[in-house]
């Protein structure tokens, strides 16, 4: 079975259909490219009710889709971070409105986030046949994650693929519209070479295995014996596809057990690093007092009382996997909100429109997980240098004329 | 549903208690001042209320059918691909459960329909 549907792009965000060539006549007087992708995809024998899919489609050349890739073990559902994300963009995220309710997508006004689970080439079935894991490439079609990702990138409307977390099995597909943003969430934004030079910027959550375990043994799904059983089983797979992304990521999220109370391992308490690289086009890494420096920050002291266990802020100048970074550290939690807000005061180059407004991002998600500790202030400070990105990107392309689509 | 009852039934003799004391001293139960706490105060009483944690069963029973499953699949070689793949199986139903457990946590009616209908009388806010 063949879905065929015709789009023309006009400008961002606004797709319409076109059944007849003639009604296009009008519109062919701009600098349009005329875009035809077909994507058809084949897919393994056990795809359930497997279906081509192509899209023609007139897309206008100056699409400014801009795609950000989030990288994280046990892929989507990083929601608490896409929450905060879209939120700095004002509006919330939402799951498509009256599509299929399990679908792994979210859209806002500005962001839509797709789940790179869909792009499961094998289903549940499949990989238990086989005997391979979803962190194993074989798992996964990285032919059409590129093909669609592209497309959407080039202002194109695509059908992706809806993997079902529920049942295990392959949805039909949805229609993903190109957004101002989009990012890219799950197991493999960063394996794929082709995929990653899709990529405008690219963050890599990388949560130590000590505080999995901790989180893992608070969880009422996994008994204890489970939790532990399935991080070593993973761990091989993990480690030979997963982990090694991180040396590609522009930010990396590190979340470690707390060095303020020795001997911890509850996880409640987490040290959290924000590790940015140096000389990525757009971005430029937040500091503290002094930009390049290394400085060791305790903040409760005789103008702000902190209480047990307190904060501890690192910030300096490292190497990660070979390139030169600038590390924030924080280790502790925020208790009160002067706390944060004497904090927020001593960080430079946050890109905020307005003093306070970490702060303001923080006390609005309270109730998020992390809104306590460096794992909710790196997410909010992540998303407001992705919002300044976004700008800087549409303002270098409102100043250069359109070249691009001439060429 | 047993829960329901159970609600239905303690209401009255609540209202009888608060009568009973003209000084209205703060009403003993602390569910009623944080009804979120509920759900715990409840369990060894005489009401029981379903815990707000449990994902949908069908999941749930899921997670626990695939654990056995996986520590069957191990049972002869712990590093062989159906062990592993087992184990991700659990983990792939567990993120599912825990999600769908956010999802039904998230679902009030209220918010729900006042996400879609800012502009109605019973959705307006007032600062203050």
């Amino acid at each position: 079975m063949a879905i065929c549907t015709v789009y023309t792009t006009q400008s961002l965000n606004s797709t319409c259909s076109i059944y007849t060539p003639t009604t296009t006549k009008t519109q062919l007087s701009f600098h349009q490219k005329q875009l035809v992708l077909f994507s058809s995809s084949k897919r393994s024998g056990s795809r359930r009710g497997g279906s081509n899919t192509c899209v023609i489609t007139c897309a206008a050349g100056d699409s400014q889709t801009i795609v950000i890739g989030l990288a994280a073990d046990s892929g989507c559902g990083k929601s608490t971070f896409m929450r905060r994300l879209t939120s700095v963009f004002g509006g919330a995220a939402e799951p498509p409105k009256g599509g299929n309710p399990d679908s792994n997508t979210l859209i806002s006004d500005t962001t839509t986030v797709i789940c790179l689970d869909d792009y499961h080439s094998l289903d549940r079935t499949g990989r238990k046949e086989k005997g391979v894991t979803a962190l194993d490439p074989r798992a996964n079609n990285f032919d059409l994650m590129y093909e669609q990702v592209k497309a959407i990138k080039d202002g194109v409307a695509v059908e992706k693929p809806i993997y079902n977390h529920v049942t295990g099995l392959l949805d039909p597909p949805e229609l993903i519209k190109p957004p101002k943003i989009l990012v890219i969430e799950g197991l493999h934004p960063m394996f794929d070479q082709r995929v990653r030079d899709l990529l405008d910027f690219s963050i890599y959550l990388d949560i130590s295995n000590e505080v999995k375990f901790a989180w893992k043994i608070q969880s009422v799904d996994t008994v204890w014996r489970a939790s532990k059983a399935s991080i070593e089983a993973r761990k091989p797979d993990f480690d030979a596809y997963i982990d090694p992304q991180k040396q590609y990521a522009d930010a990396v999220i590190e979340v470690l057990p707390t060095q303020l109370i020795p001997g911890d391992n509850e996880g409640k308490v987490l040290r959290v690093k924000l590790i940015m690289k140096e000389g990525v086009k757009y971005f430029s890494p937040v500091y503290l007092f002094d930009e390049g420096s290394t400085i060791s920050w305790i903040p409760c002291g005789r103008k702000l009382t902190c209480s047990y266990p307190g904060i501890k802020f690192f910030y300096g100048p490292e190497s990660y996997f070979g390139h030169e970074v600038s590390v924030l550290e924080m280790d502790g939690q925020f208790d009160r909100l002067d706390e944060l807000i004497y904090v927020e005061s001593h960080l430079s180059n946050i890109s905020t429109k307005f003093y306070g407004e970490v702060t303001q991002q923080m006390l609005k998600h309270a109730d998020f997980p992390g809104s306590n500790n460096g794992t909710g202030l790196f997410q909010t400070i992540v998303g407001l240098k992705i919002r300044d990105l976004f700008e800087q990107i549409i303002a270098s392309k409102a100043a250069a004329p359109v070249e691009a689509t001439k060429a | 549903m047993a829960t329901i009852t159970g609600i239905n039934l303690s209401t009255p003799r609540v209202m009888a208690k608060t009568t009973e004391s003209p000084k209205a001293l703060p009403i003993r139960s602390p569910g009623l001042n944080n009804p979120w706490k509920r759900a715990s105060l409840f369990r060894s009483g005489r009401m029981y209320m379903q815990p707000l944690r449990a994902a949908p069963d069908s999941i749930s029973e899921k997670v626990e059918e695939s654990i056995k499953n996986a520590e069957e699949a191990c049972e002869g070689d712990p590093a062989s691909g159906e062990c592993v793949a087992a184990w991700d199986e659990v983990e792939e139903l567990s993120a599912a459960a825990s999600h769908a457990r956010d999802k039904k946590k998230d679902s009030d009616p209220l918010e729900t329909y006042c996400k879609d209908n800012p502009e109605t009388d019973e959705c307006r806010t007032y600062e203050d």
